[in-house]
This record gives structure tokens, C-alpha cells and sequence, in this order.
């Protein structure tokens, strides 16, 4: 009885609150509730700034209300097609890569264990590019071992400084498509630097990424089915004639192109076969036909001497290919529930079009339902897309390297270059813990009030066991003694005996690194919010709090929140009116601090 | 859009009644045989070398293949049929005697990996040589636990581990209690937790973020008053870092914190002993028995003894031989090892051969996933086990 009566208050209250949020989005978005699952194109009667605003932010990473004024000047039609056809955009003034010379000829190949670095260096009496000490000399093997270890920490360093610039590349692009497309390539294609141990490979792959990022699907399968990177991330060298190792096949099948479930285990061990020998000598992909069988295989029912090229095309005649593909596409870039009539339509044009990625992100980006309420303002942003749109919608041209960029999305579970596995990001919710909501917020107040003085450059940051060492030789002992940890004898014994320190070889190998890889400039944000809301006429608390939520909300404050951020600003200022003065900007980057903290923000 | 205009109360109202309809909707209609019972997996990161933890010191392949690392045999706590502890390990012989620890022995996967990373992938999701993008546990909760409440998982770790990954669940992940917080001034704070009510809108995304964020604010609070205020007699042993994150589980159980799945992880990759591996490998062990006697013989104290289980795992073995540098590598299959007042003590699964090797290394006799399914079915009660584990894996009966 209780319980009915609640349930009828509470039909009644929502069915009135329902009732008033229909009539409050009527005018600004006709139609859009009915819109979802409609794949015709909107029309220019129906573009609008808040739609602008939609696309740019999905279709690349946010934009200032300047640049989305002017989109939405344009006509959907050309706004679209500008971002998919970017190649008619001059790019030439982003800055390349900076590298640093990190690796040396004698590096190559480079051995997959410290273990095995040791071994050959015994075999041959060097390793790494660095000879072995004389015979009776106290850890012959040191210098080897300190270069593996060095080749690590560069590597990392080298990393992030690559996803540094990367970051840059997606703020500072005249394309922005193609650096998101890059970006979703990346996860869906997902490699990661800690186990292939080398930047050149990820850097490679990135430029292939890119390359491809809106052709076709075949170049791109073929891509990074011979791309060194993923060859060493999926162990396809091992992959070979008498041991297929199915690891690559079934990667293919299940992340890359079907889709788990639409294939049998025969199908993964016959792809297996028609990988082996698929492999690369350091940066160039390498057919190896001593190790690639060439027997015959029935992959999805085709049989024959298949090949590598074979299965792909095998693959790619399938239409769940074609759906599997585009579906995940939608679901980047679009929402995360597809409704299985759009994933067949998608799916077969998709496959239908010889699988061009471009006319498909057209056909997204201009259709009904992407613009339909269920897909607007319900993506939770990615680590990275938080943080660089934050940028660009406070109109930053670089980013800033106080608080540290990479430590700032890796809190939050995604480094570039450093996927969690193969199986790419799994997004959407999984972004969100407690912990993880709270850094999403506190992040930026380090942006707003960074720590300078404070601040530990993670790219010449030791750990504790290294530092501990260093301390410890500096100190005038000697390695054996500075190397020791815990208290027991037999420590000691068995260093004098063996023929290299690992613990003095991970110390050097910091060392070296920091020495041979270039410093990541410092600095903090070059934020004026004080200029921002005087260019805006924000003179009042109120229209601060209108500006800010314009410029960074993708959902409109509810009326409570404002006025909570309008009362929160009155109190700072001591005033409803905003005047130039001392405090201004502080309290200002107070106020924005809360709005990037906010639910909404969340939100793109 | 979103309840723009309406009076400031009745968002709340709305969230008062929405979540007293779901508590009713819910009240007699669970499907859990064993609503009280909470799961704790420890992860041993690195790849702990299970033949000097559990030593089959019987067999004299084991001294051939570890001349100098093979513990001596008067050393070993002998537990039975030639195998023992690590003489290091005094918190699991009390426990095994007390007959709460069940050893599983020679646990893996078919076409096992030696990186660290592919093969603890695997084992966070339960999917050997698969994309799966959730986390087992994750799965575990998603099938069984009501997706309304709140801080059903927590994870003790830097980051969030790929085990608890959920679809439908937000787990508490927090390493420092004392660091998990809002930055910023009281006047921030504030106006923050304000900002940051529970709301019902028709952006379910944004209802579950701002859900999130009101847990957030309450539960940082929660997790730091209940770790600052929890005084305990029992000790956990001196290893910092688990026996600290131990001690925080046993602080929010005492609590009463509604989580039924805790996932703590030994941090650091420390297993990883190349080198030198014995005093450091002695110090781990000691420091894991440590821990987990002292969280057991803690929850028993709190009167929760019956309703708390341990699984511990790896992410593989090590090799049989030792190598050069009175270390070992990465190998394949491993002990795990089910530990609680319900459990039902002993030796589990066959050990597998010291001497018919695949390439160095263990060929393991029992795929990891069957004592998955025994903590599902058996522990946790739950009928779904092989939606959650994609297959059909035979339980132990080591809780029946």
C-alpha cells in the first residue's frame, strides 16, 4: 500500500518534470528527440551553434566560442566535409617531433630480457653496443647491463615526450579529425610501449596511424599487420611454421576486425598459419619464408596455400567485418548503444563503399541521429580528450608542461602509447571511479594554482631504490656497499662474485638516460581569464558564470548549481560586479576550478 | 534542459523517493544465497617463484634444478606428501594447520605468455589469449550485485586494476586513504559537495557521474575516518605495504563498509626475482604470510571470520632451473591459495612434474579458472559462474 502510493507520487512528480524538460529543449532542439536512429542528414534550417559545438567537440577536441561562431555560420554540409577531407588542410606549420638520440647501432636488435642482453654478451664480449671488461676484472659485464637498463629509461623518457608532442598535435591541428581518428586508431589498434621497448616503433605506427586514419580499412589491416610495433606487441616472431602461435590471429579476429563469436578456434589456429613468418628486422616489417608455412589452410571456409593478404581478404568479405568496424566507430564518435538496424545499415554501406573510412564518418557526422538528444552531451571524455579540449577551450596554443601532461591523463587510466593491453581502452563508464572523479577535478586546480616550485619532472624522476643509491655513492661508499639492501651476509658474498650490479646498472642506466634524451621544457599555463571575461563583457558575477559555462559545458547547468558558482564568485569578489583588481584572477581560476569539477563537465 | 527552473528541493525529493522504490522493488527478491559474504583476492605481482613457496622438497628434481636456491630440506615447514613451506612462511603454517588454508597447486592457462603484462592481463580478465576488455570481478558484479548500490568493490592500488572493471559497477579505488580527497579550500569543498548531489535527469549519463561524485564525497570520508580511527591489537607483520593495505581492508569491514569485493595488490612487481632472488624472496613470503594471518586471525576478532575469504594469485611462476644470478625467470604454472575460516584446509589439484617440462618450464595441471569458479560458485554463491567465466570450469569443493 505505502509502496503504491509512493510509486504514484513518484510517476507524478517525474511525469511533470519530464513534461518540463520536454518543453524546455523544444526550443532549442526541434525534433531531436525524434531524431535518434535517423541516418538522413540534418539541414542547414536545422544547424545551430549548440550543434556546432556538438560535432567539433566530438569530431575533434572542443573549440573556443570564436572558432564555434563561425562554424556554425557555415552550413553542416561544409563544416563536415572540412573536417572529414582535412587533407586540403595545410598542416605543414605543426612542429615534428623532436628526437633525441637515443639509440645506438649496437643496440639492434635489441634482446627481450636483461637475461638474455647477458647471455649474448658472454657469447660475444659485447652487447648493447658496449664491450665486456677483461677477464678477472670485478663485473665484467656492467657495462652491458648498465645499457639495457639505460635503453629502458630512455625508451620511457623518449615516450613521453612523443605523447607529449602528440598531445600538442591534437590541441594545435588544423585537423582536428585526424589527429581524433589517430587517437581512436591507436586503442583499437592498441599497442603499448612498455612491452615493445622501443619509441621508433610507436612513433611509426603513429605516422602509419595517421596515414591511414580516414582511407581505407584494408590499408589500415595490412598496416598494422606488418607495422614492427605490433609484430614485437602480439610476439609474431614467435609465430613460425613448426609452433603457430595464435595469439596474432586471434587478435585479428576478435579486436581488429569480427568480433568475438563469429568465428570458430579452427578459424584463429588457421589464421595463426597463414601469419607465420610475418615478422621484422628492427623498423622494417620482414617476410620470413623459412618460418611461413605454406600449406594449405580452410580459414572461413575458404581453403587453399592461404596467405597473410588471403585472410585479410577472407575477413574483410564477411559483413560482420563491416559492422563490427563501424559499430565501434559509432560508438567513439557517436554513442555507446547502436541499435542493430543503424550497425547493419552502417555496416553494409561501409563494406558496400570498399571500406573508405571517410564517406562513413560523413554519413555519421551529418546524420539526424547524431545530433538526436541520446547521443548529445552523454560521452564520458577520455583522459586525453579532457585535458587537451580543456586547453583549447581556455584558447592555450601549447600545452602546458606544469602539472605534467602525461601523469595528468595516466591518473586518470589512459597514457598514451601506453594502452592497458590489447584490447585498447574500454572507455565510456570505466573512466569513472570515486578516486578517479575527484583527480578529474583536482587536476585542474594544478593547472589553475600549479606548484612550480614544487613540481618533480617525472621525465628525470629516479625511484626511491635508485635514488637511495645515489645518495649512498655519493656518499664515498662503494657499489657493493651502496647497492645493498637488507642486512644479510650472503648479499655481500655474492656481489663480489658476479659479474655485474643489477641494482648499479638500473642507478647508471638514469643516469645516461637523462643525460642523452632532451629535457621537456617547463612551464605552467599561460591562462588570462581576467582578459577572457573582459572580452566577453562578463562584468557581473552572473554572466562570469554564464561565459564560463558556455565556453566549457556541453549540459546546462541546472538553476540551483548556477547560483551556487554566482554566489560562490559574489563572496570572492565581496561584489556582483567584476572589476579588474588583485584578486580577480585568482578568483576567478577559483570559480573555474569548480566548474571543471563539476558532473557536467564530465560530459562531451 | 535538465531541471532548469524548478524549485531547488525537488531534485531530492525525486532521488529520495527514486531510491526508496528501488530499495523496496529490491527487498525480498535477491538472488544471492550469501548476501554477507565478502571475497578478497591479493595479487603478487611479478611472478612469484611457487617452488620455493610451496616446495616439493620429495622430489629430487627440485634440488637438481635449484643447486643453489633450493631451500635445504631440514629448513622446509613441512606441511605433507613431501611438500612444504618456505621456512619464511611461519603465518601460513599456523593457518594451514588451523586448517583455513587450502593450496592449489600447479594453477595456469593453455599457451601461457612470460610477459608480465600479457599474462597478467589474462589473468585480471579470466580470458587467457583473449580481448576481453572487463575485468573478472568486474563481471562477478555486474552478474550478481545490484548496480544501485554503491562501494560494492573497492580496490586498495595506485590505479585501478583491469580485475575489477565493471560494467555497470564504479569501484572505490584509492591507494593513500589520506590522499583520496577534493583539492582545494573549505569554500571549494564546499560549494563542491553541492555541486555534486545525486540527480535524477534524463542524461543517465550524467546521473551516474553525478552519483558517482556524491559517493565520492562520502565515501573519501568514510575511507579516511574509518582508516584513522582503526585501532587493532592484532599484528600484521612488518611488510609495509600489504600488511598496511590488509589493515585498511579489515578498518572498512569493521566499518561496515557494504563492500563485498576487495582487491588489494603487493605493488611494485617485487616477485620479478632475477637476481639474488633469496633474502628478498624470504622477505616477500614472510611478509605476505604475515599479512594475510594476521587479516584473518583480525576479522575473526571483528566477528566476521565466517563471511571473509582470501584468494591469492600470480601471474605465473618461474622457471625449474635457477639461472646465473641466484635468481630464477619467468616461468609458467603456480600454487594459489584460498585462505579463511570456512575454508576447507589442504592440498588441492595435482603438482605438476619437476621433469616433463614444455621448454623449462612447469606444464600446468589446472586452469586458474576452476578456483575462479570455486570463489563464484562456491563463495560467493553465485549460479552464473560460467556466463562470468565464458566456459565451464569444475569447482575444488573447498568451501561445501
Amino acid at each position: 500500500m505505502i509502496r503504491r502510493l509512493h510509486r504514484t507520487v513518484f510517476i507524478v512528480l517525474l511525469s511533470s518534470f519530464c513534461a518540463f524538460t520536454v518543453a524546455a529543449s523544444a526550443s532549442m532542439a526541434p525534433a531531436a528527440d525524434e531524431w535518434a536512429g535517423d541516418l538522413s542528414p540534418i539541414s542547414a534550417s536545422d544547424w545551430s551553434y549548440e550543434r556546432a559545438a556538438h560535432l567539433i567537440e566530438r569530431a575533434g577536441f572542443g573549440a573556443t566560442p570564436e572558432e564555434i561562431t563561425r562554424l556554425a555560420a557555415m552550413t553542416p554540409e561544409r563544416v563536415v566535409n572540412g573536417l572529414v577531407d582535412y587533407e586540403a588542410i595545410d598542416a605543414s606549420g605543426l612542429k615534428p617531433f623532436d628526437e633525441s638520440v637515443i639509440w645506438d647501432p649496437g643496440m639492434d636488435p635489441f634482446p627481450p630480457s636483461r637475461a638474455e642482453a647477458v647471455r649474448r654478451a658472454r657469447e660475444h664480449g659485447e652487447g648493447l653496443g658496449e664491450k665486456i671488461l677483461p677477464v678477472g676484472t670485478q663485473r665484467r659485464l656492467q657495462p652491458v647491463v648498465d645499457k639495457f637498463f639505460y635503453s629502458l629509461t630512455a625508451n620511457n623518457i623518449e615516450t613521453q615526450r612523443l605523447g607529449l608532442w602528440w598531445a600538442n598535435r591534437m590541441l594545435a591541428s588544423p585537423r582536428p579529425l585526424e589527429e581524433k581518428l589517430t587517437l581512436f586508431w591507436h586503442g583499437h589498434f592498441a599497442t603499448g610501449q612498455n612491452k615493445v621497448r622501443d619509441y621508433r616503433m610507436m612513433f611509426q605506427q603513429n605516422r602509419m596511424l595517421r596515414a591511414n586514419a580516414s582511407g581505407n580499412l584494408r590499408t589500415l589491416l595490412v598496416g598494422i599487420l606488418k607495422d614492427p610495433g605490433m609484430l614485437v606487441y602480439l610476439d609474431n616472431g614467435e609465430n613460425i611454421k613448426s609452433h603457430p602461435n595464435e595469439n596474432f590471429g586471434r587478435e585479428l579476429l576478435e579486436l581488429f576486425s569480427m568480433g568475438v563469436g563469429n568465428y570458430s578456434e579452427r578459424d584463429v589456429r588457421e589464421a595463426a598459419r597463414a601469419f607465420t613468418g610475418w615478422t621484422n628486422d628492427v623498423l622494417t616489417y620482414k617476410f620470413d619464408a623459412e618460418q611461413h608455412d605454406f600449406g594449405d589452410k580452410t580459414f572461413l571456409g575458404r581453403t587453399g596455400p592461404l596467405n597473410g593478404e588471403d585472410i585479410i581478404d577472407t575477413i574483410l568479405a564477411q559483413p560482420v567485418t563491416g559492422e563490427y568496424v563501424a559499430g565501434k566507430l559509432y560508438r567513439y564518435f557517436v554513442r555507446e548503444d547502436i541499435s542493430s538496424e543503424v550497425k547493419a545499415d552502417l555496416g553494409r554501406s561501409f563494406r558496400a563503399s570498399g571500406y573508405q573510412i571517410k564517406p562513413l564518418m560523413r554519413r555519421m557526422l551529418l546524420s539526424k541521429d547524431f545530433y538526436s538528444t541520446p547521443s548529445v552531451a552523454t560521452q564520458i571524455k577520455s583522459p586525453v580528450h579532457l585535458v587537451v579540449s580543456t586547453y583549447k577551450k581556455m584558447g592555450l596554443r601549447e600545452v602546458p608542461t606544469i602539472p605534467d601532461f602525461g601523469r595528468m591523463t595516466g591518473g586518470l587510466g589512459q597514457t598514451l602509447f601506453e594502452p592497458p593491453n590489447v584490447a585498447g581502452w574500454a572507455g565510456g563508464r570505466t573512466w569513472i571511479t570515486p578516486a578517479t572523479l575527484l583527480q578529474r577535478g583536482n587536476l585542474f586546480r594544478d593547472v589553475m594554482f600549479p606548484d612550480v616550485k614544487g613540481f618533480r619532472p617525472p621525465d628525470r624522476a629516479m625511484s626511491a631504490t635508485d635514488t637511495r643509491v645515489g645518495e649512498r655513492l655519493a656518499q664515498g661508499m662503494n657499489i657493493t656497499e651502496a647497492t645493498r639492501e637488507g642486512d644479510a651476509e650472503s648479499n655481500k658474498m655474492v656481489d663480489r662474485d658476479e659479474d655485474y650490479n643489477t641494482r648499479y646498472g638500473g642507478y647508471a642506466g638514469n643516469l645516461l638516460a637523462f643525460k642523452r634524451t632532451k629535457l621537456i621544457p617547463r612551464q605552467s599555463a599561460a591562462i588570462d581569464l581576467t582578459a577572457m571575461v573582459i572580452a566577453a563583457r562578463a562584468d557581473t558575477a552572473d554572466k562570469v558564470v554564464d561565459h564560463f559555462a558556455r565556453r566549457f559545458l556541453s549540459v546546462p547547468l541546472a538553476q540551483k548549481d548556477r547560483a551556487l558558482l554566482v554566489s560562490f564568485l559574489r563572496d570572492k569578489l565581496g561584489s556582483s560586479t567584476v572589476k579588474p583588481g588583485d584578486t580577480l584572477e585568482s578568483s576567478l581560476r577559483e570559480l573555474l576550478y569548480l566548474v571543471l569539477s563539476t558532473p557536467e563537465y564530465q560530459l562531451g | 534542459m535538465y531541471g532548469l527552473g524548478l524549485g531547488a528541493g525537488l531534485p531530492f525529493i525525486l532521488n529520495r523517493t527514486s531510491a526508496a522504490l528501488a530499495a523496496q522493488a529490491l527487498e525480498g527478491t535477491s538472488v544471492e544465497k550469501h548476501p554477507n559474504r565478502i571475497l578478497v583476492v591479493i595479487e603478487l605481482s611479478g611472478g612469484n617463484d611457487g617452488l620455493n613457496t610451496v616446495v616439493p622438497f620429495g622430489d629430487a628434481a627440485y634440488y637438481q634444478a635449484r643447486p643453489k636456491l633450493g631451500i635445504p630440506e631440514r629448513e622446509i615447514i613441512k606441511i605433507a606428501d613431501g611438500f612444504g613451506f618456505h621456512p619464511s612462511m611461519v603465518g601460513f603454517e599456523r593457518l594451514y594447520k588451523d586448517g583455513n588454508l587450502a593450496i592449489v597447486h600447479g594453477c595456469g592457462y593453455d599457451h601461457p605468455s612470460l610477459s608480465h603484462f600479457s599474462s597478467m592481463g589474462f589473468w585480471h580478465t579470466g580470458v587467457p589469449n583473449g580481448g576481453e576488455s572487463l575485468g573478472w570481478l568486474g563481471r562477478v558484479a555486474d552478474e550478481t550485485l545490484d548496480p544501485k548500490q554503491r562501494n560494492l568493490i573497492v580496490n586498495l592500488g595506485t590505479s585501478q586494476s583491469l580485475a575489477v572493471r565493471s560494467r555497470q559497477h564504479s569501484p572505490l579505488v584509492f591507494d593513500d586513504p589520506a590522499r583520496f580527497r577534493r583539492e582545494g579550500t573549505d569554500a571549494e569543498k564546499q560549494t563542491l559537495a553541492e555541486l555534486s548531489q545525486a540527480r535524477s535527469t534524463t542524461n543517465a549519463a550524467l546521473d551516474f557521474l553525478a552519483a558517482t561524485a556524491h559517493n565520492a564525497t562520502e565515501s573519501s570520508d568514510f575511507v579516511r575516518r574509518a582508516s584513522a580511527a582503526y585501532r587493532t591489537p592484532v599484528d600484521y607483520g612488518q611488510g609495509g605495504g600489504l600488511a598496511g593495505n590488509m589493515q585498511r581492508v579489515a578498518a572498512l569491514i569493521a566499518a561496515e563498509m557494504p563492500a563485498r569485493l576487495y582487491y588489494v595488490t603487493y605493488q611494485g612487481n617485487n616477485f620479478d626475482t632475477h637476481v639474488q632472488q633469496a633474502d628478498l624472496h624470504s622477505r616477500l613470503l614472510m611478509y605476505t604470510a604475515d599479512a594475510v594471518r594476521g587479516f584473518i586471525d583480525d576479522v575473526k576478532r571483528l566477528g566476521r571470520g565466517d563471511d571473509v575469504a582470501v584468494m591469492i594469485f600470480t601471474e605465473f611462476g618461474r622457471r625449474v632451473e635457477e639461472n646465473g644470478s641466484l635468481g630464477t625467470d619467468h616461468g609458467t604454472a603456480t600454487p594459489m591459495f584460498i585462505v579463511g575460516k570456512g575454508v576447507k584446509g589442504g592440498m588441492y589439484a595435482r603438482h605438476p612434474s619437476l621433469t616433463d617440462l614444455d621448454d623449462g618450464n612447469l606444464k600446468m595441471t589446472t586452469d586458474f579458472r576452476r578456483v575462479y569458479a570455486t570463489m563464484i560458485d562456491e563463495w560467493l554463491g553465485c549460479s552464473q559462474t560460467s556466463t562470468i567465466l565464458k566456459g565451464q570450469f569444475a569447482t575444488f569443493k573447498v568451501f561445501a
